[in-house]
């Protein structure tokens, strides 16, 4: 993914944001949950149309689940524990 | 709201599993890569617009400041650490599972990456490693938010930047998105340089995977 293709969109959505901040509240709830629902059905589409994805996971499966539950209950642990150090609450 | 996640991801998974195998429809490169980029583009424009409307934000990013890179920082000790646990729990090799968590859920690089520096076996392991990494943060969002407002950042690691991002910020709050998108950034650019620093470091013969 190119990084270009993200930053830009973003700060383009807080230029505009910051402009319209004096007017009255919208609410972006209904809009960003059907683009996040197109979003994660093409992340499905690419998972079920890659076949060499789905070869591989009766192999690597297990251990695949292993190394990613470990690493994100370590990722958890760690920020848990520094986030007030990072300022947040 | 999950209940609509967990269905979108099946009826996709179903779709593209018969698009790839049974009826071509539609390129699947038009699905998985098109539509993907373009809802991926539109959600960070709406985020964008709805975080710097909300008057506390930026105040929120100048009392915070740099410090915030001590999240990525954390995610890196904690990735690396569960690679050293994941080998013993597995019984293979530290080097390759190191590289493989120092992937930090971005599949598309480890995948490739892992595979050309470890072999095929282990490339796979780096790709379904990483992909589950992002599958589990997706999934398990709801219940993560409980333990930790950042948890869910924590977990998506590289991915807080782009897939999971709309996901964290929906469960989290608007003012998590500077947070999880500047983690997921640092992670995205640290990733390649370590899955290759990893490797170089061990340069002790890898046995065949299983």
């Amino acid at each position: 993914m190119n990084f270009v293709l993200l930053v830009v969109p973003l700060a383009a959505g807080m230029l505009l944001g910051y402009f319209l901040r004096e007017k009255r509240k919208v609410n972006f709830g209904k809009v960003t949950l059907g683009i996040i629902l197109v979003l994660i059905f093409s992340l499905g589409f690419g998972i079920g149309s890659n076949s060499e994805l789905l070869n591989s996971l009766p192999d690597v499966g297990l251990s695949a689940t292993v190394i990613a539950s470990l690493a994100i209950v370590f990722s958890v642990v760690l920020v848990k524990a520094v986030k007030r150090r990072a300022g947040l609450k | 709201m999950i209940k609509y996640i967990v269905a979108a991801l099946m009826l996709g998974g179903i779709a593209g599993y018969l698009d790839a195998n049974w009826a071509t429809v539609v390129n699947s490169v038009w699905v998985s890569d098109y539509l993907l980029n373009a809802s991926l583009i539109l959600l960070l424009f709406v985020m964008g617009v709805a975080f710097a409307m909300d008057k506390g934000s930026f105040s929120k990013i100048r009392q915070t400041g740099p410090r915030i890179l001590i999240v990525p920082l954390a995610i890196v000790l904690g990735t690396i650490l569960s690679g050293v646990v994941s080998a013993l729990v597995l019984g293979i090799n530290v080097t390759a599972t190191t590289a493989v968590s120092a992937g930090f859920g971005w599949y598309t690089l480890t995948g490739p990456l892992v595979s050309q520096l470890f072999g095929a076996k282990w490339g796979a392991l780096g790709f379904a490693a990483n992909f589950l990494r992002e599958l589990l943060t997706i999934l398990t969002v709801s219940l993560m938010v409980k333990v930790d407002k950042y948890a869910p950042t924590a977990s998506g690691g590289a991915t807080a930047m782009d897939t999971t991002l709309p996901i964290i910020v929906r469960y989290c709050g608007s003012d998590t998105l500077i947070t999880a998108f500047s983690s997921g950034f640092v992670l995205s650019i640290i990733a390649p340089f370590m899955i290759v620093a990893i490797a170089a470091l061990g340069r002790v013969s890898i046995p065949p995977f299983l």
